[in-house]
């Protein structure tokens, strides 16, 4: 009942908030629930299956260019629904998905993730030559045509149009992963031996759950092709694969809506980011490490954690501690940025400039608003301090929590941190 | 007396417009470019030479009583991350956008344009392509919003064939290798196409996979059986300096006619082989009338304009100079009269003049031809070596015909 309340609470600020906030934030929007359905479609696979896929790009690049033909059709005079568009994304990917799944999960392991990155880079190898179909090195192009007095010509129609297909097919991949094949999807990745004793085709089985988490990508790349209305070879570029798998990471796999916590962060961080400073994939890839390291089950594992022992949970003492290390870890992010804009700063084409303009000398540098001395020993001293300040914070924040998470039970401590099925507690 | 009446008027104009409007709407400037990943050398060049010529232009007091303002997004080298960075843009108010590192991206962005001039009359955004060569971007895909201020392939391989037939280098042998994708089968198309002309034979061609190949022994042996005297090649980046340095380990005495040697990094890493080597460009240093550019150019920037920095900084002088012919007193900017504008304007750089052709949005402009040697005036890379002039090709023996595919829209005046 909780669970409900909170989603409705959250769909209610995703239709009611959008058309106050500029194109800027709607556009950011779309991109992150695009790539929250492409991180579920993915998790589907890792998380479920327990196959890690290194070519999802594949099955996303084909629901976009499937999506534009059609889409051109429509420009031809095809009658055929703007909205359902994303129908040719998902029909693409299944098919796609069957073919290349049932070569990938011949194998798995290792040689399923090598599989899937080969079958992507046969794609972005073969799709500049294919002129007719994936439009040479500028693309395909199409535009969004009207349909029932709907334009589709402001970002706000493709935004509800997104948010529409994302929550539908979010909400079927939820559904599915509960039903009766669903859960033997998880026991294949538990222990595919004992499936097979069971009687069942485990290659069939893992093929339906490849092809099926194709369809989703398919989808997911069919609502960018509607939203960018062009899409080019480079879609299958290894980027866009590596990109998923970090946003589900980061998200938690063990969760089922996890994906959609890391998809949000690290689009909604490119967006605020990436024109700010250049180090922007710098820090991205700092949070991606500091995530694997201190919180293997990633945002939504450690969101659910909490869910789940939410009745022994006393705030007024973890209160405390998890400011602390708030503070600590503002601290410390405060002093790598620092530091990192410096070295960018001082290593830069401008400084050389004024380097070589002041005669050698190390002339003073503006950063924050206010002016440094590169000579000085506040200038270097000031990142330290805050380092070494808020680590120290940080240590004794730690161990505060751990003792309180100790005490509530180390078993429990334990059982967490070893994935469970997911799902179970989104 | 006719210089002192033009003094006083152009002094009088510039004191309104020095006078500060109050609500003067800034001409806002984005830089869409690649400025992470493996492309962010050549997308930081193009950005330096704009935020340059964006200089100039505030130097010389602005536009619309403001100072342009530029900003710089990155979109990563991908095409869908440069679709976002064009709505950023748009939300940001920017009017011209620039952009030079991919023919991919350039696509994007005009489609991009394109539609959203469609859907937003009056408040248009105009493309200045820097870079993208592809021949679709002023064939199927050309556009009035679209300007294209760079070469393409048919007029690199017009310019090295003239420039190399007449200094001998050439020869009747041509063997033709280039990367398979729209830019190598362009340039493959056009060495094919100016043979008649230059008096040689295609005796081979060859595409091959785009930055994938490590060893270009076996391409190398299929040169030498075929003994060409020149080898025409499109290949950039580590296609162009593998294949160089194969040839030189083989004992290969062939001239080297290329597009993109001047790309950083290249002379420095073929060394001694890649002397006597052609390049065909837009621009460089010693092809210069005078110093003045270049030596303004380092004085800002602290380097001499290298690779495609001389090139997209005129083209922001072309700009400043299409600006120069309108006012709007401060008040709404059209870019749609900064493009009718811009179509009208003939700009002098240190080689020769550029124009906007109407039919196609493709400039008009002088190729510099050039031969790799020692003692250069300009030093590529920290080295000895750099380029010496062999020839300007003058604009209208470069250019080539309007193709037939651009079936350009004009606005309604």
């Amino acid at each position: 009942m909780r669970n409900i309340s909170i989603l409705v609470a959250i769909l209610a600020l995703a239709i009611a908030v959008p058309p106050f906030l500029g194109i800027a934030w709607q556009n950011a929007l779309v991109n992150v629930l695009i790539a929250s359905l492409f991180a579920l479609a993915f998790n589907l696979l890792i998380g479920q299956a327990g196959l890690l896929s290194f070519g999802h790009a594949a099955y996303f690049g084909i629901g976009a260019f499937a999506a534009l033909h059609l889409m051109i059709a429509i420009e031809d005079g095809l009658a055929f629904p703007t909205p359902l568009v994303p129908l040719a994304g998902a029909a693409a990917g299944l098919l796609v998905g069957i073919v290349a799944g049932y070569f990938a999960t011949m194998r798995s392991g290792v040689y399923f993730a090598l599989v899937t990155l080969a079958i992507a880079e046969l794609f972005h190898s073969l799709a500049p030559h294919l002129q007719g179909l994936f439009g040479g090195e500028s693309g395909v192009s199409s535009m969004r045509m009207p349909w029932q007095g709907i334009i589709f010509g402001s970002l706000i129609e493709v935004y509800y149009l997104t948010l529409g297909w994302v929550l539908t097919c979010g909400l079927a991949l939820w559904a599915y992963t509960r039903t009766p094949f669903g859960r033997l999807t998880l026991a294949l990745r538990d222990n595919e031996q004992r499936v097979q004793f069971l009687g069942y085709n485990a290659h069939a089985a893992k093929v339906i759950v490849f092809a099926v988490s194709a369809m989703a990508s398919g989808v997911a790349g069919a609502l960018l092709a509607i939203s960018n209305e062009t899409a080019n070879y480079s879609l299958f570029a290894t980027d866009v694969s590596a990109q998923v798998v970090l946003q589900t990471f980061v998200g938690g796999s063990t969760v089922f809506f996890g994906p959609v916590f890391g998809a949000a962060a690290f689009t909604l961080f490119a967006f605020l980011v990436s024109d700010l400073t250049r180090s922007w994939v710098f820090y991205q890839g700092l949070i991606f490490v500091l995530v694997m390291l201190y919180a293997p089950t990633g945002i939504g594992g450690v969101i659910a954690y909490h869910a789940r022992h939410r009745r022994q949970l006393d705030w007024s003492r973890l209160a405390g501690p998890y400011a602390l290390a708030l503070v600590g870890g503002l601290l410390v992010a405060a002093g790598v940025v620092y530091l990192t804009e410096t070295v960018a700063v001082l290593f830069g084409e401008g400084y050389a400039v004024r380097m070589r303009d002041a005669g050698g000398s190390l002339p003073r540098y503006d950063l924050f608003g206010v002016s440094w001395d590169p000579a000085g020993i506040l200038t270097w001293l000031l990142p330290l301090i805050l380092i070494g300040a808020g680590g120290a914070v940080l240590v004794r924040a730690r161990r505060s929590i751990a003792g309180f998470w100790n005490r509530m039970g180390r078993t429990e401590a334990l059982a967490a941190a070893t994935p469970e099925p997911a799902g179970g507690t989104a | 007396m006719k210089h002192i009446a033009m003094m006083t008027f152009t002094a009088a104009g510039a004191l309104v417009a020095a006078a500060p409007a109050v609500h003067a709407e800034p001409l806002k400037i984005g830089i869409i470019e690649s400025l992470s990943g493996s492309q962010t050398s050549t997308g930081r060049l193009y950005a330096t030479a704009v935020e340059y010529g964006v200089d100039q232009i505030n130097k010389a007091g602005g536009f619309n009583g403001e100072p342009v303002q530029v900003t710089e997004y990155d979109n990563a080298g991908g095409a869908p991350e440069a679709a976002d960075k064009f709505r950023q843009a748009v939300a940001d108010g920017v009017d011209i956008i620039f952009q030079g590192a991919s023919s991919a991206i350039a696509g994007q962005l005009t489609e991009d344009v394109r539609k959203h001039n469609i859907r937003n009359t009056g408040k248009e955004v105009m493309f200045i392509n820097l870079g993208g060569e592809a021949m679709e971007l002023t064939g199927d895909k050309c556009q009035f919003y679209h300007f294209r201020f760079t070469t393409t392939a048919p007029m690199r391989v017009n310019a090295l064939v003239s420039a190399m037939k007449e200094s001998g280098d050439l020869g009747t042998k041509v063997y033709s290798i280039n990367q398979n994708y729209s830019w190598g089968q362009d340039m493959q198309a056009a060495v094919k196409a100016s043979a008649e002309k230059g008096g040689y034979e295609v005796i081979d061609e060859v595409l091959h996979d785009v930055n994938k190949i490590q060893d270009f022994a076996p391409f190398v042996a299929r040169i030498k059986a075929a003994a060409p005297n020149t080898v025409f090649t499109g290949n950039w980046s580590n296609d162009l300096l593998l294949l160089m340095k194969a040839t030189g380990d083989a004992g290969l005495d062939v001239t080297f006619a290329t597009a993109f040697l001047d790309q950083p990094g290249n002379i420095a890493n073929a060394g001694k082989t890649a002397l006597g080597h052609y390049i065909a460009n837009n621009y460089d240093n010693a092809a210069a009338k005078t110093d003045a550019f270049p030596e303004a150019y380092k004085q800002a920037t602290g380097h001499y304009p290298i690779f495609v920095e001389g090139h997209s900084a005129f083209a922001l002088a072309q700009l400043q100079q299409a600006l120069g012919t309108l006012d709007f007193k401060g008040g709404e900017i059209s870019v749609t009269q900064i493009a009718l504008a811009l179509e009208n304007t003939t700009y002098e750089t240190p080689v020769g003049p550029v124009s906007v052709r109407k039919e196609d949005h493709q400039t008009i402009r002088p190729v510099v031809v050039s031969k790799v040697a020692e003692n250069a005036k300009y030093p590529a890379d920290n080295t000895d070596m750099g380029f010496e002039t062999v020839k300007i090709v003058p604009a209208e023996e470069a250019i080539y015909p309007v193709q037939e595919s651009c079936q350009m829209e004009r606005p309604e005046q």
